[in-house]
């Protein structure tokens, strides 16, 4: 039996595994914020395992597709949402704002309002770029976005990376110990931000809010 | 003059759609106004640039949107924030890096909501990628906002008073 994320420990002193879900807002094959994931999988601190979702096969989000059903990307997309602990977000930014190729995953998996996949789901977010700015534009839209769908987002540590090509080898693997230092404390973090969401007051405040939003079946209360 | 119209709902009957068809019939001269379907577009991947093959969807996409004189956007408002679709037709048109079929055209933003604060986080956060750089001027910033229940201006009174709000601005 799983639940968010958290397997039951079968006679073993070893903590569950703490299972991360990750997905990147850029679909480029050489894509910087893939590679910060992979980054992420190799640093993970002890006890988290961090798996990569392809966002890329997930169809724009329409009100009519979804009334006749979701389409079998997304209900994969969902599951593997509801099935991990937390979901780490690497995006880049487009146009000083959330790629709308993120956004439309996360819209899908927002669905129903109020009882998605995300409402309650501890969130990280960093980024990366090829330039000298940042994504904190993007990231900043993305916690706005992540307040309307209940997420509970992790506050600090930020990380956005620039430059991402001078500390990223021809591989792809993150070379730079600064950034491996600061994108471990950020997991660290991360891994005690979704412990505290599931576990005492935040797993209380989960039931209580479940009970507020959902009637018996799951579905949205209407307000 | 030619301005380009956007819809941020793929959904039949959306609201940003019938406002955007209502816009389209109002226009008062020398605005023409041809809404530019967007779903169409395929998930921005910077492969396909970079290889050089960009699919025919993006180049006539970023043809259209050079072709028009300005643009404008009808958009309701998606986890407080611009809709996916439309996000993703902004992100096709900026690209490649330097050639932004967005560059120096005058926009606008019409947002839409059912409830009562008018898709305010969509509008913003719309705003937020239009002033990157030079890509656009909003010569309004208050264009067409809508608030309360557009089904209630969608008859018969929408005319008027979309009219009224055009005249406004």
């Amino acid at each position: 039996m799983e639940r968010n994320g958290m397997t039951a420990a079968q006679g073993s002193s070893d903590p569950p595994p703490l299972r991360i879900l990750g997905i990147a807002g850029s679909l480029r094959e050489g894509s910087y914020n893939r590679a910060l994931l992979r980054a992420a999988q190799e640093g993970a601190p002890p006890g988290m395992e961090i798996s990569v979702h392809d966002i890329a096969p997930i169809p724009f989000y329409n009100a009519d597709v979804e009334a006749r059903g979701d389409p079998e990307p997304v209900v994969a997309f969902k599951a593997a949402i509801r099935a991990a602990g937390g979901l780490l977000i690497a995006t880049p930014e487009y146009n000083h704002g959330v790629p709308g190729v993120l956004k439309n995953a996360l819209d899908w998996a927002s669905r129903p309002h109020r009882a998605s996949a995300l409402d309650c789901k501890p969130v990280a977010i960093m980024g990366a770029t090829a330039g000298r700015g940042s994504t904190f534009q993007a990231q900043a839209q993305l916690r706005e976005a992540l307040v309307y769908t209940g997420s509970c987002t992790l506050a600090q540590p930020e990380l956005s990376l620039s430059r991402a090509g001078a500390v990223l080898d021809a591989a792809g693997r993150l070379t730079d110990s600064d950034t491996r230092v600061a994108l471990r404390e950020l997991l660290e973090a991360f891994a005690e931000w979704v412990q505290v969401i599931h576990s005492g007051e935040g797993g209380r405040y989960q039931a209580r809010h479940a009970r507020l939003t959902s009637d018996q079946e799951g579905r949205p209360r209407a307000s | 003059m030619d301005v380009a119209v956007f819809v941020g709902s793929l959904r039949r009957e959306a609201f940003s759609g019938k406002v955007a068809r209502a816009l389209v019939e109002l226009a008062p001269e020398p605005l023409r106004l041809e809404i530019v379907p967007i779903g169409q577009l395929p998930l921005y991947n910077q492969d396909h640039d970079d290889d050089g093959h960009p699919p025919d969807a993006y180049t006539v996409f970023r043809h259209r949107v050079k072709a028009a004189d300005a643009v404008l956007f009808v958009t309701p408002e998606h986890n407080r924030s611009v809709p996916a679709a439309l996000k993703n037709a902004i992100d096709v048109g900026s690209r490649p890096y330097g050639q932004s079929a967005w560059d120096g055209k005058a926009g606008a933003i019409v947002s839409i909501s059912p409830g009562h604060i008018g898709g305010f986080g969509a509008n913003h956060h719309l705003r937020q990628s239009l002033v990157r750089r030079s890509s656009i001027a909003v010569h309004l910033p208050q264009g067409g906002h809508q608030q309360g229940e557009p089904t209630c201006l969608l008859g018969a009174e929408a005319s008027a008073i979309e009219e009224r709000r055009i005249r406004m601005s």
